[in-house]
């Protein structure tokens, strides 16, 4: 081979080793979980919290559990996920077992979301213990305990 | 425990409600039913519903509980009209 013949040979492997070097040292491919069109993830509920308010972002704003007899009862539900359609309740008892209220709400989330039930009566609440349980499509999910004091 | 001797709570007056940041689920489609009447055919339903006779066959097999024969139905039966 003539010497420039070899010198060019020798820088050419030269370049070919240093180009495989830099492909071994690409970066990995994009994370696949993030793409886009990746499963959403699941419904679930987050926090339920008890109160006496909510703000307009149905979040309470004045957490308790005990309450006056003139109070409107408020839980709210925090849940994250999306679903077509989905099925929130709120089922209200009193010590007795007696049912004092049930209510529902059918939601499309598609993201965080918050959902508020409340109860009232203008007549007073009876003193004494009460539970609310909030159920998923009719799965019971979190029950909180409360309390109304003369 | 409850006091047994307690008289029974009044509920009867309660205010209720609930809303949400989410948006709410749109109702279920309502089914669509249709009540055969003298001179009616499972061909003349499906041009009725569908535009074309040719697709009585849909209302045939989702009515296949109540349907022997294709050809034969009789005013008074209700039919669901799939979609």
């Amino acid at each position: 081979m003539h010497p420039h013949g070899r010198r060019f040979f020798a820088l050419a492997l030269g370049v070919a080793a240093l180009t495989a070097a830099c492909k071994k040292d690409a970066p990995p491919p994009q994370d696949q979980a993030a793409a886009p069109g990746a499963a959403a993830p699941a419904f679930t509920v987050s926090a339920v919290e008890l109160g006496s308010r909510v703000g307009p972002d149905k979040r309470v704003t004045a957490a308790t559990t005990s309450f006056t007899p003139r109070d409107t009862i408020y839980v709210s539900v925090a849940t994250e996920g999306s679903a077509p359609s989905t099925t929130l309740s709120a089922r209200w008892t009193y010590e007795d077992g007696q049912v004092v209220q049930a209510d529902s709400q059918t939601i499309a989330p598609t993201g965080p979301a918050t959902t508020e039930f409340h109860i009232a009566k203008p007549s007073g609440w009876p003193a004494g213990k009460y539970k609310v349980e909030v159920a998923v499509d009719g799965r019971p999910v979190e029950t909180r305990d409360f309390e109304v004091k003369r | 425990m409850p006091d047994p001797k307690k008289p029974k709570a009044d509920f009867s007056d309660v205010e209720s409600g609930s809303s949400s940041t989410a948006p709410e689920a749109p109702p279920p489609a309502a089914e669509r039913t249709y009540t055969v009447v003298k001179g009616d055919s499972l061909s003349k339903i499906a041009k009725r519903y569908y535009g074309d006779a040719q697709q009585w066959r849909r209302i045939y097999e989702a009515n296949r509980d109540q349907i022997k024969d294709p050809d034969l139905i009789h005013p008074g039966q209700t039919f669901r009209i799939p979609d």
